[in-house]
């Protein structure tokens, strides 16, 4: 048994990331349910937007199948807010609350960090999403048939893999920001809604569908999970496994991405003095 | 010597230019202008996308323009009410100077209504592009002659009217909740999306929220707005209604929550003062 003077081992470093993710993912976690109002604003409204867009389908006497395509695009926008807000503007509330300082003279690799953020911010958000789940397929009636849990599953993982890659890219870039952070995060809600055919088909987009398809992976991804949940009538864009593969791809780009980002603006910001400039 | 109407308009002139700055100093006035309208312009393409992808096979897609022209308006409540609330997250949260703004002459309510003037120029801009938008670029035409401008600009009035009010009582709301008033007051313009009928009429909504939508200004005010700028409103419940009734109901209905608006920012107010939360940064 190791006495109190005894020094504490030093874990190599894959332990050392290890631990700084779990500790990171852990943060979120627990934090996040700490905070009943944070819970209930989380979970319950944004599936009051999605409530009103299955609404208008129905008030305009659309097939039901697009009533289910826009409870499916309400849940995932909860994970892109997560992404935008959770990730991307992160570093800037660490800046903003005089805490940014701490992760760059922690030992472990600021990806890591990164990751443990990614983590705990899916669980988290899985969490909240229960509740539009809930409102779309109970409350609102919505159905779908029988479907493949596994594969649904698959598609999910790797969709979360390749947003939140995108998010860590982004919470690099916005590491030189200031209140521009805010803006930013605003202006990439209902615009990337939009590109990604949340509420709709993302063919009904033509060719500009596509390429922001390969732009954003939020839209690849619902695409994909629609087609897994309602078959043809999803109106899919390309096959399943082009969309999963191009996902996974996307996955890869954005975490070497965003470890590049990192590193060069983590020198930029700190030669122009700005890492802990706060109020700017 | 000055009146104290002359010393309101300038309390509330000084609130509107420092709303003005505080807004707008991060970036010129171009790209501060397109950064407003982005979230609208989109929103209004969701909508108009999801219309053109049923248009084909929608039983009532001719009620569409309705509900556009509602979502076009709503950037009011989306802007102000939402903003109002911002201003004491930003005030208490970020900058830490609400407690000057309370040991200062302006008056809270003149404060905020000097501020919410930077939201009320974005939303205008943003419900004219919309507008402008869905007649040139999408086809959402309407006859200009069935027009009834008397009861649309009195109506457009008296829901502004309500948004000024329900927006005090956010931004009392906001005094006594923590950091989570950043999520909370972007909640309650989503929750009025849902339960005030915007893109769908009300009585889609089960009975119970029926009851609550009634209970609202925000709900007549739309159903006004559709029905003397188009000739046609979008809910059969509220159709039963005359023009008259209709307008009176806006009225009414403002007047009460403008009443129990006043009435719960003191109350909350002194509950935050009593909990000492008016000043307590939770944020940063």
């Amino acid at each position: 048994m190791r006495t109190a003077l005894e020094p504490t081992p030093i874990p190599g470093a894959f332990a050392l990331n290890l631990r700084a993710t779990w500790a990171r993912m852990y943060v979120r976690v627990v934090g996040s349910l700490r905070e009943p109002a944070w819970i209930m604003s989380d979970a319950v409204f944004p599936a009051f937007s999605m409530a009103s867009f299955v609404l208008l389908y129905r008030a305009l006497g659309a097939p039901a199948s697009f009533e289910a395509l826009a409870v499916l695009g309400g849940i995932l926008s909860t994970y892109w807010i997560n992404v935008l807000w959770g990730m991307g503007a992160q570093l800037y509330w660490e800046k903003q609350s005089g805490q940014l300082q701490l992760y760059f003279v922690a030992p472990c690799s600021r990806l890591a960090i990164l990751t443990g953020m990614a983590v705990g911010g899916v669980f988290m958000t899985t969490t909240r999403a229960v509740i539009s789940i809930a409102v779309g397929f109970g409350l609102l009636g919505v159905h779908v048939q029988a479907f493949d849990a596994l594969q649904l599953l698959l598609v999910f993982i790797v969709t979360m893999a390749a947003l939140y890659a995108l998010g860590m890219t982004l919470a690099s870039l916005f590491l030189l920001y200031g209140r521009e952070a805010w803006h930013v995060c605003n202006a990439l809600m209902e615009p990337v809604f939009f590109l990604s055919g949340l509420y709709f088909p993302i063919r009904a987009l033509g060719a500009f569908g596509a390429v922001a398809a390969g732009l954003v992976p939020l839209g690849l991804g619902v695409d994909a999970m629609r087609q897994v949940l309602l078959g043809p009538a999803a109106q899919g864009l390309l096959p399943i496994a082009t969309e999963v593969a191009i996902l996974a791809g996307l996955a890869v780009v954005f975490f070497f991405l965003a470890r590049a980002a990192l590193e060069f603006l983590e020198s930029l910001s700190k030669r122009e003095g700005r890492l802990t400039q706060r109020w700017q | 010597m000055s009146t104290p109407g002359t010393t309101t308009l300038r309390r509330f002139r000084t609130a509107a230019w420092l709303g003005w700055q505080i807004e707008a100093n991060w970036v010129d006035p171009f790209t501060f202008v397109v950064y407003s309208v982005l979230r609208p312009l989109a929103t209004a393409l969701i909508l108009a996308v999801m219309y053109s992808a049923v248009a084909g096979v929608a039983t009532s897609a001719h009620a569409f323009i309705g509900f556009y022209v509602a979502n076009a308006f709503h950037e009011y409540v989306t802007r102000i009410l939402v903003g109002m609330g911002w201003v004491v997250v930003e005030e208490r949260e970020e900058y830490e100077t609400l407690k000057y703004i309370y040991a200062s002459p302006v008056g809270i309510f003149i404060y905020l209504w000097g501020r919410s003037t930077v939201k009320f120029a974005q939303a205008t801009l943003s419900m004219v592009l919309i507008l402008a938008m869905g007649w040139v670029v999408m086809g959402l035409r309407w006859d200009w002659g069935m027009v009834r401008w008397v009861p649309l600009v009195l109506s457009f009035a008296l829901g502004l009217v309500a948004v000024v009010y329900f927006g005090f009582l956010v931004a009392g709301w906001a005094l006594v909740l923590p950091r989570a008033a950043i999520s909370v007051n972007e909640g309650v313009a989503v929750g009025l999306y849902l339960l005030c009928g915007v893109i769908f009429p009300i009585d889609l909504l089960p009975r119970a929220l029926q009851a609550l939508a009634l209970a609202l200004p925000f709900t007549w005010w739309y159903e006004a707005l559709r029905r003397f700028m188009l000739g046609r409103g979008a809910s059969a419940a509220l159709g039963r209604f005359s023009d008259l009734q209709l307008v009176l109901a806006l009225a009414l209905s403002t007047v009460l929550l403008s009443c129990i608006s006043v009435w719960g920012y003191h109350a909350l107010e002194r509950r935050a003062r009593r909990q000492g939360k008016l000043d307590q940064a939770t944020l940063f």
